[in-house]
């Protein structure tokens, strides 16, 4: 064998970054052995359910528990009222606002928690739950955001009623909750004033829910012997919830054990602490035995967790060959009832100032106004990184509008306001610095794989004989990997990511992780990345995640964080392992550390061939021989603060045809090239990719929460709310191309949430796009066949 | 979930008869499907309650019912019902304006109802809100009609008291649902909903 | 309420159960006899993670009553497997990366095991639709159908 193909044979076996490694996960999947929350089962365990309010807004004149507590096998019932001593009714937000755990004295949304049964089992506490009599005096509405801060609208906050400085600024009316803005409005105004071409459109981001096939749940278990609290739970943030809960019940945070088991898809909604889980808890410590709370799918999509609902006007100033000369950007967020935002904690519209996307704005400027409606609490990052989707949406939909005024192609007017790869790094006007990205070069790849000079031909043509094609084209820049702790934080807690790797004395290792895997096959990629760093095969590494007391502290899973942040301290760690392992080879091999050279999986004397040593004998060494004054042992841990976020960026294209008969838009193409810098297991990233665009797909075209102006959320069914299926969902095609993040020790950038980040506005886009020679500039979504049905009607379509 | 309805149902007898019938409250209550009047409490506040079984479910609406005017000049009645459900998760308004006239020789029962549903009821049935309360008074102006007639001595008489008789207690599931689907049906492909 | 006493088969194994005639199938089978691949997702029949295989017939047990399954042979995820090893499916998924999260994975590998068993050697189109009654929010389907037809074509080796 050459040296050549011996180094191949052995880089191949290690299974590291780089290969289409079979997932670790999937055997207990497979066989049905996974182990979410609800399949825990402890002994005693009884279960709560919620008494939920029938009305979106309603003071509660009483509540009577007594037919309920009669009932055999009913346990407890409470209500804020018994919350009350423990102080535990309210609870903090992320957000810096509050929620109530069990509504006090007033219902704010309709389906909020009034009460929790606790039972022997599930189908006694849906009895009991029956039983439970509330008595509510309604109090009128409010739906509509934009009739939030007018002068007659109804209070919906008293709690808050003369508090006028909120979190995060001084509040202009009861039911506003901050503004926020960034930029410079002054100069901003400035170039719209003398701008020789200005488009503005008016877009709603509509109220979703990010809908993972498990709902919420937990089982709180309190051993009154020792004090000591464990929580299994669907959290993306097990260490976070650690911590609040011990702020929250004054246990000591080394007495709280919070375990996120397998968890069924996360998206988002797994980031928020909820009612349901507080009263778990309260319920376990008050009667000492295991309780366990699980939501109901209405449960779920009614309370934990909706995303978006941002209405949006997007401005751009240009010149007339469509050169951006300035942006302007206003949303009024609507927040529900209570702000439980889940943003790093100085950024109430999140990372919505990434909203200059892919181009090189010199200008710009954003107002964010937050105001409470009543509707139910969230706003969380479906899957994306803190209303990334919002910034990319109105930026790529404003785009366009921009082209369709000047009559340049929407490919054109992107290419000539691109950052050219020659700016990288370039510091955005709104205070980003986008670490790196050709977009020139991926959106002419993008172009030349599609034909797209052929697909606009065949359109063309399409419109002549009156049919309707569309063609939509987005050039998305996420910002991911939250984040540097100097803005970065969770309740005051910087949002850095941990790794703790152990060698054990044979060369099989464990880490551990900060971080929590809901799908994205962490078990597998974190391994590729350590055997890669240190020439041990990934099969023998065990990784672990999820358990607050044998996991190193961090703050999650959402907003593509895992790769940059955790996968960079993985990275780190193993370097540290390493440096050590280059020490215990000098000293077995009696050179200096300076005459080593690392190969795949062992330091060689440079020059002297066979002089070398294999990281499992070095591992072997690290227990038995190290150098006079080394401690023993070939561990470390790394807290990894990122310098910088990650840039991962796209460029897709879809191809619509709708029905002139009935509005039904058939997918004929979705291509979607992604770079997310450097790619550890392209099969896991192609997977990823997929989802993503599917849930795109899922939000552009059909996902929506109604409410009706009593406040009823029409449609908190799967009946009713879109989850595609087999049928609807089209045939995803993908691409990449490759730019390492400068910064990141791997140059890795994330990627699981660039598809559906970017997919949506694709979508809009190409819907709009068959419509836009009828002078449509930009549509609501979701495109429903009988919404475009009414568009058609509305045009004369025929 | 608020749904309007408009509806004009021809009475068998006259506008004298029709007008009589409107303000017998008990009697007009009878006509509503499933429901019933339990309790009088003052001259123009009632106690009532509704009952509907739609598939596997059952809705029981316990209320108020209060007679906001009564004009004799314009035969014109004019009622609020009020109700919850008995599990308190669901909730639902109904103003109801009824009037009789003469038109063309015909007497005519006509009706103006706003029907507000808030609760499970409207998350779960919104989708079919408009057909089930355009059935419901449906079913009601006939049940009226039927009333009216039954007022008289002739075959006609007869024949309305006995489907008076067999009317059923409570919204019945399997035709209701039907006419629900039918009507929801018909409103799919542009045609107007049968009154 | 009265429990009645039920007897099935699970996985070929008899099994004797008391429940209340409103039990759904899925608790006794998670709860009473501890086979927690079986998954709740909806509780409305639409999102299939709850799917198994009764007499040969693929069923949503979250609404169906135990009860109903008396003297019925019942096949969770749990199993597929058998003396030999994985089910070609269970492999065809691993293989064709068809699940993430892997919660609805139980019901989609039951339902793909008895949809080739209806239909072994399907065109897309009709896995699509033969398999519609899942739902799969992390993997975009894609692989799915890709281990669907790999498992059919190693059926079709086998």
């Amino acid at each position: 064998m050459t040296e050549q193909m011996d180094k191949e044979t052995r880089e191949a076996a290690l299974e590291g970054m780089g290969c289409s490694r079979k997932r670790k996960e999937d055997a207990r999947f497979i066989q049905g052995k996974g182990r979410y929350t609800d399949d825990i089962q402890m002994a005693g365990m009884l279960f709560a359910d919620m008494v939920r309010s029938p009305y979106a807004h309603a003071r509660i004149k009483s509540i009577n528990k007594e037919k309920a507590l009669a009932l055999p096998g009913v346990h407890a019932v409470l209500t804020a009222d018994d919350l009350k001593p423990l102080n535990l009714h309210w609870m903090p937000t992320l957000a810096g606002d509050v929620q109530a755990v069990l509504a006090d004295e007033k219902v704010h949304f309709q389906y909020q928690e009034v009460a929790v049964v606790v039972a022997d089992d599930r189908y006694i506490a849906a009895d009991a739950v029956d039983l439970v009599e509330v008595e509510y005096e309604e109090l009128p509405v409010l739906v509509d955001a934009h009739k939030a801060m007018d002068a007659d609208a109804p209070v919906l906050r008293e709690d808050l009623v003369g508090k006028m400085q909120g979190a995060h600024s001084e509040r202009k009316h009861d039911n506003h909750i901050f503004n926020w803005q960034a930029g410079e409005k002054e100069a901003t105004d400035r170039v719209f004033d003398n701008a020789e071409v200005v488009v503005s459109q008016d877009m709603y981001y509509h109220r979703v829910h990010p809908c993972p096939l498990e709902t919420c749940g937990c089982v709180a278990s309190f051993d009154k012997v020792n004090g000591h609290l464990t929580v299994y739970l669907t959290s993306q943030a097990p260490h976070v919830v650690r911590t609040v809960v011990s702020m929250l019940s004054g246990l000591p945070e080394s007495k709280v054990r919070v375990v996120s088991p397998d968890i069924g898809g996360g998206f988002g909604n797994k980031v928020g602490i909820y009612p349901g889980y507080v009263t778990a808890i309260v319920a376990s410590i008050v009667l000492g035995v295991p309780v366990k709370w699980v939501e109901d799918r209405m449960e779920n999509i009614s309370t934990t967790a909706f995303a978006r609902d941002y209405h949006m006007t997007g401005e751009i100033a240009a010149d007339k060959d469509g050169i951006i000369k300035a942006l302007r950007v206003n949303v009024l967020a609507d927040h529900g009832a209570f702000d439980a935002c889940a943003d790093p904690s100085k950024f109430p519209a999140g990372l919505m100032h990434i909203c200059t996307g892919s181009y090189d704005v010199p200008v710009a400027h954003l107002n964010v106004d937050g105001v409470y409606t009543n509707k139910a609490p969230g706003g969380v990052a479906y899957r994306c990184s803190f209303r990334v989707t919002e910034a990319v949406y109105v930026i790529e939909r404003t785009m366009d509008v921009l082209a369709q005024k000047l009559g340049i192609d929407k490919a054109e007017i992107r290419r000539r306001n691109f950052i050219k790869s020659e700016q990288m790094p370039y510091k955005t006007c709104l205070g980003w610095e986008i670490d790196s990205g050709q977009y020139h070069m991926s959106l002419q790849k993008v172009l030349d794989a599609v034909d797209y000079d052929g697909l606009r031909r065949e359109q063309e043509e399409k419109r002549a004989k009156g049919e309707l094609m569309g063609i939509g084209l987005v050039t998305f820049t996420e910002i991911v990997g939250a984040g540097p702790s100097r803005n970065c934080d969770i309740l005051g807690i910087g949002m850095f990511d941990s790794a703790e790797i152990r060698v054990h004395p044979t060369g099989s290792a464990i880490a551990r992780m900060g971080t929590i895997t809901q799908g994205q096959g962490h078990q597998t990629t974190y391994a590729q990345i350590i055997a890669t760093e240190l020439g041990l095969p990934s099969e023998e590494i065990q990784i672990e995640e999820g358990d607050t007391d044998t996991a190193p502290y961090g703050l999650g899973t959402y907003g593509s964080r895992s790769t940059p942040v955790a996968g960079a301290a993985t990275a780190v760690a193993a370097r540290k392992i390493k440096a050590k392992a280059q020490k215990i080879a000098a000293h077995l091999l009696e050179v200096s550390e300076d005459d080593l050279e690392w190969e795949v999986d062992r330091f060689k004397v440079k020059g002297n061939p066979g002089q070398e040593k294999t990281m499992k004998e070095i591992a072997w060494a690290a227990y038995n021989n190290v150098p006079e004054g080394m401690e023993p042992g070939l561990e470390a841990v790394d807290y990894y603060d990122p310098p910088n976020f990650t840039y991962p960026y796209g460029i897709y294209l879809c191809v619509v045809d709708i029905d002139k008969a009935t509005g039904e838009t058939s997918v004929r193409r979705f291509y979607a090239l992604d770079d997310c810098g450097t790619r550890i297991n392209p099969m896991i990233i192609d997977g990823q990719i997929h989802g993503g665009l599917n849930e795109g797909f899922a939000v552009a075209m059909g996902q929506e929460l109604p409410y009706d102006e009593q406040g009823n959320l029409l449609g908190n069914t799967l009946m009713d709310y879109f989850l595609p299926t087999f049928v609807e969902t089209p045939k995803w095609e993908t691409d990449f191309t490759v730019t390492p993040s400068p910064h990141h020790p791997i140059g890795a950038k994330g990627v699981a949430e660039s598809p559906h980040v970017g997919s949506i506005p694709t979508f809009t886009s190409a819907i709009v796009d068959a419509f836009a020679h009828l002078g449509v500039t930009h549509l609501d979504m979701p495109h429903t066949a009988p919404r475009l049905w009414k568009t058609m009607q509305e045009l004369g379509v025929k | 979930m608020q749904v309007d309805l408009d509806k004009t149902f021809e009475l068998p007898g006259s506008g004298n008869q029709g007008w009589t019938f409107l303000q017998d409250i008990r009697g007009v209550a009878s006509c509503m499907p499933g429901a019933e009047i339990t309790e009088q409490v003052d001259d123009s506040n009632y106690k009532g309650s509704v009952k509907a079984k739609i598939g596997p479910a059952t809705m029981a609406f316990a209320g108020n019912i209060e007679i906001r005017s009564m004009d004799l000049d314009k035969r014109e009645l004019q009622m609020v019902g009020k109700g919850q459900d008995s599990k308190g998760t669901s909730s639902a308004t109904m103003d109801l304006t009824a009037w009789v006239v003469e038109e063309e020789g015909k007497a005519l029962l006509r009706g103006k109802a706003s029907v507000t549903v808030t609760g499970k009821a409207a998350s779960l049935g919104g989708r079919m809100m408009t057909q089930v309360a355009d059935q419901i008074l449906n079913q009601f102006g006939k049940n009226f009609c039927n009333n009216v007639a039954a007022m008289g001595e002739d075959e006609v008489a007869e024949q309305a008291r006995e489907e008076l008789a067999e009317q059923p207690a409570e919204l019945n599931g399997f035709a209701f649902a039907w006419s629900v689907f039918t009507g929801w049906l018909r409103s799919l492909f542009g045609g107007k909903a049968s009154n | 309420m009265a429990k009645q006493a039920v007897s099935f088969k699970v996985n070929g194994k008899q099994v004797d159960v008391l429940v209340d005639p409103r039990e759904l199938l899925v608790h006794t089978l998670r709860e009473k006899l501890q086979l927690t691949g079986t998954h709740i997702g909806c509780e409305s029949t639409h999102c299939g993670v709850c799917t198994v295989d009764i007499n040969g017939e693929s069923i949503k047990s979250c609404t169906f009553l135990t009860v109903q399954a008396e003297g019925a042979e019942v096949t969770t995820v749990e199993g597929l497997a058998s003396a030999d090893g994985l089910h070609i499916v269970q492999q065809a998924f691993v293989e064709e990366h068809g699940l993430q999260c892997g919660f609805c994975t139980p019901g989609m590998l039951v339902r793909a095991a008895s949809f080739l068993k209806e239909n072994p050697n399907p065109t897309e189109e009709e896995i699509r639709w033969g398999m519609s009654g899942n739902l799969c929010r992390c993997t975009g389907y894609q692989n799915i159908i890709k281990a669907v037809q790999t498992a059919a074509r190693k059926m079709q080796e086998a």
